[in-house]
């Protein structure tokens, strides 16, 4: 229906685009002063007051039929500056009705200029423009004395100027209908809420006087009742006095008569008689008469109170109390570890000059008065609620308040403060050139929903890296997948309804190579591995005491620990730093090796093993208690180590001469660690995190 | 110093190819075999020399061994060398199998009749290698040598009396110390006479006690199963004892179950290239 302007508009041809704008000028009341004029003297004050929302209405339905009518009031309203007074302000208006001066004026310019004159050709052809008479001129006017003095241009350079005016002022038209189409949505908005506004005034104002009338006719009632019932008393009451009355008058009367007949009696009768009657007389007069009359015929001052009334009345300008406000639901992402942001609405018809806030943690079970429960108030519908427990429910629920009263408490909401960070277990990070495993603790008691993984490629010092994500990992470690040889901070957060949690600690990847720590719970119990978890060593001191008992986790015969080398298939590469007089054993197994067997005495190890007999090195080279017959003659201080998942090989390298010493091929169908023994005390040193040398890529 | 080519043969994407020269230092018609590798087609590339056994040509290796793939792969260019001299119409040159035709070993005889022809060792250290250098796509810095049995002895003398000369060095079965062994007594002998001070000039286990210790990594494999082994031809163990003595660097395998022939070698050829590949193309 309010569309109904903006359709005309558009729906018109070309040819009546004027007349559109005028028509549109004369929708919003925005005519030329010169026509104000004549319409100014036909205002009256009354229109006025109409004019605010009346031309809209009936722009809205009958808008060609009613133009005249609105249209004045319209002109009168802005004439007052009282038009836009309610819903636009004065220098819109202006502007409006500038802008419709323009192109209307600019417009009939045009057509006046340039087109016409290019009608006329058929008379004489003109060739040169005067821009001082801004009409075509032929090129021989132009020593005429008319437009001697004149500036002239080529009439076809006069043209494309001319046009490119017409376009610009096309363009410029066309922005204003925008503009107007926008105005107008504006308006019809505005109309809207005024409409509602004021139909929420009439129900107001219905209801309270519907209040008062109904209190009017309850006292009304009540009145008239206590009257009745008191008429109704009085009037019993006099008429037994009269009865009564009646009644003592009857048996004066019959005294009397009695009286009177003794009088007439014998002596000796008389006085007998008058004996009798003299004691029935005091007796009678003995009862007093009540000439008392018991009702008064006045009514009494009746005092009617319409105080409550007044008030009544008094309070239909007031505002009312507000009615229960509407708490939402928590925003995604609002929350943070120690807050929530708690937001609600009101009515829009209610007044509200505070709200209070009240919150309570819920706890599952026991939702006790034990609960610590806490109010606040604030002015605006949102409050951000602090120093509150991480990964916490709390129930929120507000109330809204004015000089009437407080409103009803609304629904309860439940918001969840966001985790607290995760702490990732640095020990724990390994990785290699493709990928890194991060582990990390929950750091919040309840579960979380999920996790995030961060990640920062520090390419370069200085450069600010980009930073991707993982989301939603549900366990509290993930597999990341990483560009080879760069460095990268990694950070995680805790994600719950409420939203993320601050970030963990940092932990720093390096993908050069593959980096692993020794896994201490593998750890024999006569090795110990350094800090680093990169050196384990088998002291002198220690003398054995047994053999432990037999676990599934540590190595109790073989004196070895395992590395936690990254669960990713390609290539792995590490070195081992080891004495030439040392026995050891270093190679691979599968996780569930059995710890109570030597490395290389089954078929889930493959392994180097080195003793020394003095004068003889013996390297072994272990698979299945199976060893090649393979002669080294320079001892290794450093054996590298490939293992090759792609290939299915492991392949062993004395590092300080590039010598390839043997190559298993080995299934590998699961993942293996790497594995360390030491035969003899003394120690191992691992070096990993570091490039592939070159030799070792043929093998 | 005109090469006439014998034969061709498209190989794994390359050329096995053999040639006949007048050869200078043994003053007689040579052939040698060359395999040039796909990758010889648009660049230099490294050599490695093959020395073959006793009563071997250059045949042997090229149509026994297999080792076509794994050159064409690693882009080595191979050249197999014949084994001595022929038809010098030297008295008594084709009367023995392990003497004469067929048996040079790898040394530069200075005893008569032998000494004008039987100049091995430099053909196999000085001529071929420019022979090849001036008409074939290798790169001269980059060379290797390997061989089989007596050509085992010649890759290891080759490599020791020449430090930096050659990358790497690997041999199957090779007859380590041959002063001390029949084959060699008798080769050394008739070529270098009574001598033997003389003789441990061409010993890998005398050389290796010498080398002035230019990094060499040294591969050797020998079947566990090798007559000649038990025979005491091959005299390994006295190698290995003085390279560990000398720290020179070796991984001598002991095969199960191997004998001394070309099986034997086709077994474990592929990483005897690679061996050399991680050093020629290092």
């Amino acid at each position: 229906m309010t569309s109904e302007p903006r359709g005309a508009v558009k729906g018109k041809p070309q040819r009546d685009l004027e007349e559109d704008v005028d028509e549109l000028v004369h929708l919003y009341g925005l005519e030329d002063d010169d026509e104000l004029g004549d319409e100014f003297v036909n205002v009256n004050t009354p229109r006025i007051e109409i004019s605010e929302y009346s031309p809209y209405m009936m722009a809205r339905r009958e808008a060609a039929m009613e133009q005249r009518d609105w249209r004045c009031s319209g002109e009168a309203a802005e004439a007052e500056d009282l038009s836009f007074g309610g819903w636009g302000s004065e220098g819109q208006c202006q502007d409006l009705r500038e802008a419709y001066r323009y192109t209307h004026g600019r417009a009939s310019e045009e057509y006046e200029c340039y087109v016409i004159p290019e009608e006329e050709d058929e008379e004489e052809a003109a060739d040169v423009f005067c821009v001082t008479c801004k009409t075509p001129i032929r090129a021989l006017e132009k020593v005429l004395d008319e437009h001697k003095e004149h500036e002239v241009i080529p009439l076809s350079k006069a043209l494309e100027s001319a046009k490119d005016e017409i376009h610009k002022n096309m363009y410029k038209l066309e922005t204003q209908i925008i503009e107007m189409e926008n105005f107008a949505s504006h308006l019809e908005e505005v109309f809207i809420t005024v409409e509602e506004n004021f139909g929420r005034q009439e129900q107001n104002f219905e209801y309270h006087y519907n209040e008062i009338l109904e209190t009017l006719a309850q006292k009304y009632e009540s009145k008239i009742q206590a009257l009745v019932e008191k008429k109704k008393e009085r009037l019993e009451a006099l008429y037994g006095q009269l009865v009564s009355c009646g009644e003592n008058l009857d048996t004066c009367k019959e005294l009397m008569e009695t009286v009177e007949e003794i009088c007439h009696e014998e002596k000796v009768d008389f006085i007998k008689d008058a004996m009798a009657m003299a004691d029935r007389l005091r007796q009678f007069l003995e009862t007093k008469t009540d000439v008392e009359i018991s009702a008064q015929p006045a009514l009494e001052d009746q005092n009617l109170d319409f105080s409550d009334v007044e008030q009544l009345l008094g309070s239909i300008n007031t505002i009312p109390a507000p009615s229960a406000p509407v708490i939402n639901p928590q925003a995604p992402n609002s929350a943070t570890g120690s807050s929530v942001r708690v937001c609600w609405s009101l009515y829009s018809d209610d007044t509200v000059e505070s709200y209070q806030l009240s919150c309570r943690p819920v706890q599952e079970g026991s939702r006790g008065k034990d609960q610590a429960e806490f109010t606040m108030t604030v002015k605006e519908t949102y409050c951000s609620v602090t120093n509150l427990v991480p990964n916490t429910q709390y129930e929120f629920w507000v109330t809204a308040q004015n000089r009437a009263g407080v409103s009803p408490a609304s629904e309860c909401a439940v918001y969840m403060t966001a985790p607290s960070p995760p702490v990732i277990k640095t020990k724990e990070v390994r990785s290699c050139e493709e990928a890194a495993l991060i582990c990390w603790e929950s750091g919040n008691l309840n579960p979380v929903d999920s996790y995030t993984v961060e990640l920062t490629q520090a390419e370069t010092p200085g450069a600010s890296g980009v930073t991707e994500s993982v989301v939603g990992i549900p366990t509290c470690a993930s597999l990341v997948q990483l560009q080879p040889r760069q460095s990268y901070t990694i950070y995680v957060r805790a994600l719950n309804v409420g939203g993320p949690s601050a970030r963990s600690e940092p932990a720093t990847v390096h993908t050069t190579g593959s980096y692993f720590r020794l896994n201490e719970q593998t750890c024999h119990p006569w090795l110990t591995v350094s800090e680093d978890g990169l050196t384990a060593v088998r002291s002198e001191r220690r003398t054995p005491a047994g053999e432990p008992p037999p676990s599934n986790t540590h190595f109790t015969r073989c004196v070895a620990v395992m590395g936690d080398l990254i669960p990713v298939r390609g290539r792995h590469y590490w070195e081992v730093e080891v004495d030439e007089h040392l026995d050891y054993t270093v190679g691979v197994a599968f996780e569930d090796v059995p710890k109570q067997e030597e490395l290389g005495a089954n078929c889930l190890s493959w392994c180097m093993r080195h003793t020394w007999a003095k004068p003889r090195h013996k390297y072994e080279f272990l698979h299945n208690k199976m060893t090649p017959d393979i002669r080294i003659t320079v001892s290794p201080k450093k054996i590298g180590i490939l293992l090759d998942y792609e290939n299915s090989k492991l392949s062993f390298f004395n590092v300080d001469i590039s010598q390839h010493l043997y190559t298993f091929s080995c299934q590998l169908h699961q993942f293996v660690h790497p594995c360390f023994s030491l035969e003899k005390p003394g120690c191992l040193k691992i070096h990993n995190g570091i490039s592939m040398p070159k030799h070792v890529t043929f093998y | 110093m005109a090469l006439k080519q014998i034969s061709s043969n498209k190989c794994f994407g390359g050329l096995q190819k053999v040639f006949e020269h007048d050869s200078v230092e043994l003053n007689c018609k040579m052939k040698f075999a060359i395999y040039l590798p796909p990758k010889a087609e648009t660049e230099k590339c490294p050599a490695l020399y093959w020395l073959s056994g006793l009563s071997c040509t250059e045949q042997n290796f090229i149509t026994k061994s297999g080792y076509h793939q794994a050159a064409s792969e690693h882009g080595l260019v191979v050249i197999a060398a014949d084994t001595s001299p022929r038809g010098c119409n030297i008295k008594g040159e084709d009367e023995n199998w392990d003497f004469g035709t067929g048996a040079g070993f790898y040394v530069d005889a200075t005893e008569n009749p032998w000494r004008t022809n039987y100049r091995m060792y430099s053909y196999v250290t000085e001529e071929l290698p420019q022979l090849i250098n001036a008409n074939f796509p290798v790169d001269p810095q980059r060379m290797s040598i390997s061989g089989h049995s007596m050509g085992g002895h010649g890759a290891l003398i080759c490599a020791l009396k020449n430090p930096g000369k050659y990358k790497s060095v690997s041999a199957f079965a090779p007859i380590c110390n041959p002063v001390l062994c029949p084959w060699g007594k008798k080769a050394f002998s008739g070529y270098l006479g009574t001598d033997q001070s003389k003789w441990k000039a061409y010993d890998a286990t005398y050389l290796v006690k010498a080398y002035p210790g230019s990094q060499l990594d040294i591969l050797i494999d020998q079947g566990k199963d090798d007559n000649f082994l038990s025979d005491g031809q091959l005299l390994p163990e006295n190698f290995i004892a003085a390279c560990t003595e000398k720290k020179i660097p070796v991984v001598f395998r002991l095969q199960e179950g191997y004998d001394h022939s070309y099986y034997f070698i086709a077994t474990f050829i592929t990483d005897h290239i690679r061996h050399h590949a991680k050093y020629l193309n290092a």
